[in-house]
């Protein structure tokens, strides 16, 4: 059974100056599912990202949504961190908590905290923390409403073996509870790990699509990694 | 919102360089200068000066820094993915901005009641807050103009200093352009820190006819909607959007 669609991106097209970076994409995210992004530097995941969030405007194509706002039911998480210079890691949240109308107690902000082993760093600077509690701050942050839809931009990236196995674990405990994930990463063996389906997208298009299993057997390649080199090293 | 404003404060006031520039330098300049010159008269001016130029520079620079370092590190792109209205969130950093001006003044306005001898009736303390409200606003403004502006930290540093130190110069903060040249003193009537000294002056002196305090407070309000109107067209999500007159250009030359 095919679960019902969150958000439909119809004919995407994006460009800055004389450069396209989103062209024609069309793209479903499922109820439930933990779809990931991948594709080289430059391929437009980031600004497919931002234009299924409605951060920016595209120039052509339609999005379709499941609510008529969806913003109380998303959260996202950037590749940058950010937070409010001189505050706690606990005021951060008690700020993104309020963005999202939610008046939360300090309990109830330390439920949070736990939930992302960052209990013992409540009071501690948010810019002073370590790169793998930063990353699981901000992912906090996207947790304080409870959302349907959770964006993660690179929520791996440059962290260390241990930093990476805490968030994965995470994504993994988020997607079983009935979270819908979207994520964009370089690290194919993560994909494997938590994608249930992915879409590879390159010069702003998507080249391929499917679970992670149906793409290997498709392209008869032994590991994610070598399809990604594969479908991205031929010819555009 | 209150939330969102009372973290803000906390947070300001936890600050080392909102300690040091916005509360104890005015304080530390207000007793130096006050006891160096004293003169009574002096005292007055001395006042105001002090006043006006803190919230000349902690409203109008710190803000600048502020927006900047929040759009570069991506708050206000997440900002904008959540119900919380933009408008609401420079509303609560205005606030908190405010409440601060207003503390650090009244610790200023006490100090200069029983170290320099300045006497206010409470007419005149009940206007010198009202001028004291404007202005933060006003130059809160000019602070994420200035930010809107800049692309970094070197960025947002010179043109905040090259907005706020001709505003100082041009104006009667600190000494009088009696004896300036022409081009000076209408240099100084076209920029809204004059009125806001000048209806800081008023406020305060005894010896002022206080119904002339009107004319400069609409002047500065007026100079206030013209800046919280060019921020918000100016203003950007994100560090990668590009100043507004640019983003003209680039469509432009996608069309191209």
């Amino acid at each position: 059974m095919i679960s019902p669609t969150l958000i439909q991106a119809k004919g995407l097209r994006k460009g800055y100056g004389q450069r396209t970076v989103v062209d024609g994409l069309n793209l479903d995210i499922r109820e439930g599912e933990v779809l990931a992004i991948i594709g080289p530097n430059g391929a437009g995941k980031s600004t497919t990202l931002d234009l299924l969030l409605g951060l920016r405007r595209p120039d052509a194509g339609t999005i379709t949504y499941w609510t008529t706002d969806p913003s109380p039911h998303v959260g996202l998480q950037l590749q940058s961190t950010p937070f409010f210079a001189g505050f706690t890691a606990i005021e951060n949240l008690r700020m993104f908590a309020a963005f999202y109308g939610k008046r939360l107690k300090d309990a109830q902000l330390m439920e949070h905290l736990h939930r992302c082993g960052l209990e013992e760093f409540a009071k501690t600077d948010a810019l002073r923390l370590s790169g793998g509690q930063q990353k699981r701050l901000a992912i906090a942050m996207t947790l304080v409403h409870s959302p349907k839809l959770l964006f993660l931009d690179e929520p791996t990236a440059a962290l260390d073996p241990r930093a990476r196995r805490d968030i994965r674990e995470l994504i993994r405990s988020l997607a079983d509870k009935g979270t819908s994930i979207v994520f964009t990463s370089h690290d194919m063996e993560e994909v494997h790990k938590l994608a249930s389906r992915l879409v590879l997208i390159r010069d702003g298009r998507i080249i391929a699509s499917g679970s992670p299993e149906e793409l290997l057997s498709q392209y008869g390649t032994a590991s994610l990694e070598q399809l990604y080199i594969q479908l991205t090293d031929e010819p555009a | 919102m209150w939330i969102v404003m009372t973290t803000m404060l906390r947070s300001m006031l936890r600050d080392i360089h909102t300690l040091v520039w916005n509360i104890l330098f005015p304080m530390a300049m207000l007793i130096g200068l006050g006891l160096y010159f004293n003169d009574a008269a002096y005292s007055y001016r001395l006042l105001g000066g002090v006043l006006t130029t803190n919230i000349l520079f902690g409203a109008t620079m710190v803000t600048a820094f502020n927006v900047m370092a929040h759009r570069n590190r991506g708050i206000y792109k997440l900002l904008r993915a959540t119900p919380f209205r933009t408008v609401s969130f420079i509303a609560a950093m205005t606030g908190a901005r405010t409440v601060l001006a207003l503390l650090v003044s009244a610790c200023v306005i006490l100090m200069s009641l029983f170290l320099l001898g300045v006497k206010l009736s409470l007419t005149g303390l009940g206007l010198m807050m009202l001028v004291l409200l404007i202005g933060t606003v006003c130059f809160t403004a000019l602070g994420f103009l200035a930010a809107n502006l800049s692309r970094d930290e070197n960025n947002v540093n010179m043109i905040s200093n090259l907005m706020s130190f001709p505003l100082l110069l041009t104006s009667e903060a600190f000494y009088s352009l009696e004896h300036a040249p022409n081009w000076i003193v209408t240099l100084g009537h076209l920029q809204p820190f004059h009125y806001l000294v000048d209806a800081m002056a008023i406020a305060m002196h005894p010896q002022s006819n206080v119904s002339s305090i009107w004319m400069p407070l609409l002047i500065l309000a007026g100079f206030t909607i013209l800046i919280l109107g060019a921020a918000a067209w100016t203003f950007r999500w994100d560090a990668e959007q590009p100043v507004r007159w640019k983003q003209g250009a680039a469509r432009k030359a996608a069309t191209m």
